[in-house]
């Protein structure tokens, strides 16, 4: 998922522009002043791994609830817990823990629902590191966020679907770069805990 | 310095910044190395969906009961009713299609341990069970799950769900069943919608149009669901309330979940609705339905996986 290379495109662009710079600025028609560089996406800050944040989601929970059962506000409560600790070990798994990895996603698979786990092998790629894995040293990461719409059951939640955003910094041999996951999931609540069903996932730029 | 000094000056600071400009921008294109850094990180973009993978051939009986529905004056218990709308919904989970066969509540079929009756009965007989085990004899085919609702329900769901889209094939002035409604693509309520699946008096195929428009019903439920689960995807867990709260089954929760996933992923159009080859006839003095030759092949067809 991550490539580190120069932007070349971007390096002759700023070059022209030095040309034209350096023509209003012998024209006397700017009052020149500091450049912002060259373009290019910035890499962390010396010492920014040190100040890496720990991981942190934050969730937004509404929930459904039958008739008769607990209000929808205490039923979200109750299932707000359970979700982010669900969502913190997937993003644990998938990107910060998976820093280095060569295979083995024993542990994130495990977080599927059975009938969807093959599915969820085949594209890891889309729902992780993936591939890239290998060639990440680190995953610091950024923001976290997901918003939840719980399915209550007669006493405990039974399904839920989430939007979930996940940026970070990965870093590499030759440097340090973003990823980005943004996914739909949706949940079943399961005897060993929340376990995704479906979902729908996309790593990458964010669009 | 002079003005003719400084006019020097800054001609030659342009001609120097135009030449430093030029050779840049002219020069060929560096590869990238390590000490490029910090590094551009460019990423490729993945993406990746999936619905749960259940059996090849999933067989669910729909099934809509005369009884429990107070707010139409039908008392009684919902699974101890008549069964007066009958369709056997069979999905190709691989291919992502299917079929909704549509009976005819009067099919006059042999129903286990009751003779020969009319098949809306064999509810009342022995509940959805004995239901499932008549249509299973009848057409060979394994039932998976039963789906069971009443008027009360069917309102309540597309109410619910607000409106459900339905192709209505003929113009209908059915005072029986309070339908009123013109020909075409229509945003059925819930009392429109139970009326569409009701009238059966005026229409001029009578039980057969009837059985037709209520296989009609579930496509466009089909369609309106995934209508509206691709602008949120939360609507998932609308639906399954809604379903949950109205609708008895014997599917459990994670299946009930598993199937409803599933159906986002099985387009509408690729839904046949077939309604079941059969001719009026009678017996015992009373109107029923028989199936012609034509059922029996259909559901060979289907056994041996030619028809989804």
């Amino acid at each position: 998922m991550i490539v580190a290379a120069r932007n070349q495109s971007k390096f002759r662009v700023a070059a022209l522009a030095g040309v034209l710079a350096g023509v209003l600025l012998a024209a006397g028609c700017t009052s020149g002043g500091g450049s912002e560089g060259h373009g290019q996406a910035s890499g962390p800050p010396a010492g920014s791994a040190a100040r890496a944040q720990p991981l942190q989601v934050k969730l937004v929970t509404m929930a459904k609830v039958p008739p008769g059962g607990p209000s929808a506000r205490r039923a979200a409560e109750q299932a707000q817990p359970g979700l982010e600790r669900f969502l913190d070990r997937y993003l644990t798994a998938a990107f910060v823990d998976a820093a280095g990895r060569k295979g083995g996603w024993g542990g994130l698979l495990r977080l599927f629902d059975k009938p969807v786990r093959a599915s969820a092998r085949k594209q890891l790629d889309a729902l992780s590191l993936g591939a890239d894995a290998a060639k990440v040293s680190a995953v610091r990461p950024g923001r976290a966020s997901a918003r939840a719409v719980v399915l209550y059951g007669e006493k405990r939640p039974a399904a839920a679907t989430v939007r979930l955003a996940f940026d970070g910094t990965a870093d590499t041999a030759k440097g340090s770069g973003q990823v980005h996951l943004r996914s739909v999931l949706q949940l079943l609540a399961t005897g060993e805990g929340w376990r995704i069903a479906a979902f729908d996932s996309r790593t990458g730029p964010p669009k | 310095m002079t003005r003719r000094g400084l006019t020097l000056a800054a001609t030659l600071a342009l001609v120097a910044a135009l030449a430093a400009g030029l050779v840049v921008a002219t020069s060929p294109p560096r590869p990238a190395t390590a000490q490029d850094a910090p590094a551009v990180t460019v990423q490729r973009a993945h993406a990746a969906s999936a619905t749960p993978t259940l059996k090849r051939r999933v067989v669910l009986l729909t099934i809509g009961s005369d009884s429990g529905a107070p707010r139409f004056g039908r008392g009684g218990s919902v699974e101890s009713g008549r069964a007066d709308a009958l369709q056997l919904v069979i999905i190709d989970t691989v291919k992502k299609r299917g079929s909704i066969l549509s009976f005819p509540r009067d099919s006059y079929v042999p129903i286990p341990g009751h003779g020969t009756n009319k098949i809306n009965a064999a509810m009342s007989f022995g509940g959805p069970r004995l239901l499932v085990t008549t249509f299973e004899q009848l057409t060979g085919l394994t039932i998976d799950y039963y789906a069971l609702t009443s008027f009360d329900g069917l309102t309540d769901i597309v109410n619910k769900v607000g409106k459900v889209q339905v192709n209505v094939d003929m113009n209908l002035r059915d005072s029986f069943a309070g339908a009123f409604l013109d020909k075409g693509r229509r945003n059925l309520t819930g009392g429109q919608a139970l009326a569409y699946a009701r009238a059966r008096k005026t229409l001029p195929g009578g039980d057969f149009d009837r059985s037709r428009h209520q296989g009609q019903l579930l496509v466009g439920g089909l369609a309106t669901y995934q209508r509206q689960v691709k602008e949120d995807p939360a609507k998932v867990m609308t639906w399954l309330g809604i379903i949950r709260d109205e609708v008895k089954t014997d599917l459990s929760f994670p299946e009930l979940l598993r199937l409803a996933l599933l159906a986002t992923d099985v387009p509408a159009s690729g839904i046949k609705n077939i309604a079941v080859p059969s001719v009026a006839g009678s017996a015992g003095g009373a109107s029923v339905v028989r199936l012609l030759p034509g059922a029996y092949s259909l559901f060979g067809r289907l056994r041996a996986g030619k028809l989804s």
